[in-house]
């Protein structure tokens, strides 16, 4: 993997989400990107040269999503331990959390249309703490359901109060 | 469980007419609102015949309120099972909700200014499930709140009553229901040990003079014996004296930026000549001014103590608040001291309760010390914490709460990250004792954060590009929804690495040995 450091403690073997995730999310931000882009170029063409910042301004995110997004599914990594699960994220901004099987309220899977059709879904974990941002995107959904299901079983067995 | 054993109770018949003379107040200033502002608009005194429609009006909705609120009160039914709470409320859509006592997180009584005239309270029960998830009983006679507080925590605690006698004057039916399964084995299996548990009843254990133990824990050491839902002996243990509570409003910020802002609006307005400025902007400052006045009636007359069901507080000028916090209910603390009150050695200490933190009165709710001197400080995190594991739990928290620099117990940010901060870099640091972690941050604003190693929720590590350049993370322990958030920011990444392994290690090993739902089950074991 990615380079060693503070995100990537000795001894744990990182388990990476589909790639299926770079296209949802490549799709995702060109449908967002297109209307700007399009509205850009017509307005430009018809009305006033200055409406080519907008048109270039949602090319210049495009591209930049495009080189981003493959890097940023890359690093999202998750690892099961024998009592904690470790979920980290990001390139420029890391975040790395450890969620305690006990700690665990609830699980929840999520998977939308475009998730649907690629085959992925989002796993997010709930403890009694609104911060704990524990999600995982882009797994298979029976990667999903056998991690929920896993989850949910090591949470019971080590559930202790609040 | 055994429903129909169970005795089903309303609230005070007076409750209707309390809760509906809020709705006619409300009328009231609308009414009062639009009159005065005909007359602003030049409509003049109000004729006879606009004030009797007014007066109708009035009537028409103060009826409608008491009306409603008698409905909702012919509705709404409590009772209270072996184990759990249940209310029966609402008129057309019908709400059961029934908590179970051994997760209750904290009972308050509440009295507000009405009710202290009608002598009425209400017993509100905390449970930790998100926002609007406790229950609210009310209004009782006050006698009745208290009695009724007594036994849900006698009861949440595992204080076993084998037999409840009708002296108790409480529950006939549900001495008889005792429930079948696994919690009442349990509980049999307890009873045995109990009586002695709670006669050799030891909270001295870091050197602090022994709180007194249950009136009734004097009886023989039997298992069949009525204990009466009296309320657990209390010694008080800090209170903030009226004076000290206006010294800490006066040296805040909110309050000098009030000052600071009206000296310049009667600047602005003696050197321009124009009065109706004030009328623009007054409002706006009142706002302010209005932060002083409810942190005041709010934190007037606070007082905590101590006491086998937990940790008590009560405060309030004209809404009065008493808290029990039973053991354990703690989830993370702070002690911390805004620059204005250093010279003095003011703190002020907050809690996260979970179930407080989702509800709107949360910034009331999860005070533990509104401005105290450091002793008193150190006392609230006692409170918390009785057992700090360490021998020297004063060295530990006063290096957190005013201690600069690294020392053997202390681990702080590196030089380099003296570029993301400049001042604080030496002061944010963390220490660890055998119960809790300790965060410390700020240099101008000191905090200390304080986290029992059981309630760690999870753990978390953050690192910004600037902050990668230098070779730090933020480290984050996550708690529940309150005014404590524990972090510490910009430490070495190979210190935060490892403070996070050993932490979700210790958090693990914490949780293994946590005292168990139900404090007074092992409190023979000398843990509170």
């Amino acid at each position: 993997m990615t380079s060693s450091g503070p995100f990537d403690p000795d001894g744990i073997t990182w388990t990476r989400v589909s790639t299926r995730l770079v296209h949802a999310r490549l799709i995702t931000a060109g449908l967002t990107l297109a209307v700007p882009l399009v509205v850009g170029v017509v307005l430009a063409l018809t009305l006033s040269p200055w409406w080519w910042f907008l048109g270039g301004g949602a090319a210049v995110v495009l591209l930049e999503s495009i080189v981003v997004i493959p890097r940023q599914v890359a690093a999202i990594g998750y690892a099961e331990r024998d009592d904690d699960l470790l979920i980290r994220r990001g390139i420029l901004f890391r975040t790395l959390v450890v969620v305690p099987y006990g700690r665990m309220q609830y699980v929840d899977v999520q998977a939308g249309p475009l998730d649907h059709r690629l085959k992925i879904a989002t796993l997010q974990l709930h403890t009694a703490s609104t911060s704990t941002d524990a999600t995982i995107p882009g797994l298979p959904p029976h990667e999903a359901d056998r991690l929920r299901d896993q989850l949910a079983a090591r949470g019971e067995s080590r559930l202790a109060g609040l | 469980m055994s429903e129909e054993n169970l005795r089903w109770r309303r609230v005070h018949p007076v409750t209707p007419l309390v809760r509906g003379w809020g709705i006619f107040l409300a009328a009231l200033v609308v009414v009062a609102n639009t009159q005065i502002d005909n007359i602003g608009a030049g409509g003049g005194i109000p004729g006879f015949g606009d004030l009797l429609w007014s007066i109708v009006g009035l009537v028409v909705v103060l009826v409608l309120g008491i009306g409603f609120a008698a409905l909702s009160w012919r509705y709404m039914k409590y009772a209270i099972g072996e184990d759990t709470v249940q209310v029966n409320s609402g008129i057309l859509f019908r709400q059961q909700r029934r908590a179970r006592l051994d997760r209750l997180q904290a009972v308050d009584v509440v009295q507000p200014l009405l009710g202290r005239i009608f002598g009425l309270a209400e017993l509100k029960l905390e449970v930790a499930g998100g926002a609007d998830s406790g229950i609210k009983l009310g209004m009782l006679s006050l006698s009745e709140t208290e009695a009724l507080r007594n036994e849900l925590l006698e009861r949440a605690a595992g204080v076993r009553q084998a037999k409840r006698a009708e002296t108790a004057g409480q529950e006939p039916g549900a001495s008889d229901a005792l429930p079948t399964g696994t919690t009442g084995t349990a509980a049999t299996e307890d009873g045995e040990g109990h009586g002695e548990g709670l006669g050799t009843v030891e909270v001295d254990e870091a050197g602090v003079p022994g709180v007194p133990v249950r009136a009734s824990a004097g009886a023989p050491a039997d298992a069949d014996v009525v204990l009466e839902a009296t309320a657990a002996p209390e010694r008080p243990v800090f209170d903030v004296p009226a004076g000290r509570l206006v010294g800490s409003i006066l040296l805040s910020w909110e309050l000098l930026a009030f000052v600071v802002a009206v000296l310049a609006l009667a600047g602005v307005v003696a050197g321009t000549r124009e009065p109706f400025l004030l009328f623009v902007v007054l409002p706006g400052l009142l706002g302010f001014g209005a932060f002083a006045v409810s942190r005041f009636t709010r934190e007037f007359g606070f007082a905590a103590g101590i006491s086998p069901d937990g940790i008590r507080l009560r405060s309030g000028l004209l809404e009065t608040r008493r808290q029990t916090i039973p053991p354990g209910r703690v989830q993370a603390v702070v002690v911390h001291q805004p620059l204005l009150w250093r010279r003095r050695d003011w703190w002020r200490v907050e809690v996260n309760v979970a179930g407080y933190g989702g509800s709107k009165e949360s910034a009331a709710e999860s005070v533990l010390l509104p401005v105290g001197t450091r002793a008193d400080a150190l006392l609230a995190v006692w409170l918390v914490l009785p057992d700090f594991g360490t021998d020297d739990p004063v060295a530990v928290l006063t290096e957190g709460l005013v201690g600069v620099g690294p020392s053997e117990r202390t681990t702080v940010s590196p030089r380099r990250a003296r570029w993301v901060d400049p001042w604080s870099w030496r002061r944010n640091g963390w220490s660890v004792t055998d119960r809790a972690l300790l965060l410390r941050s700020g240099y101008f604003h000191r905090t200390l954060d304080v986290v029992p190693h059981e309630r760690t929720q999870s753990l978390g590590l953050q690192q910004g590009p600037l902050q990668r350049r230098l070779g730090v993370v933020t480290f984050a322990v996550h708690s529940t929804p309150g005014p404590v958030s524990p972090g510490c920011p910009h430490l070495d990444e190979s210190d935060a690495v490892a403070l996070t392994v050993a932490q979700a290690a210790r958090a693990h090993e914490a949780r293994e040995h946590a005292t168990p739902e139900q404090w007074m089950r092992t409190v023979s074991e000398g843990v509170l």
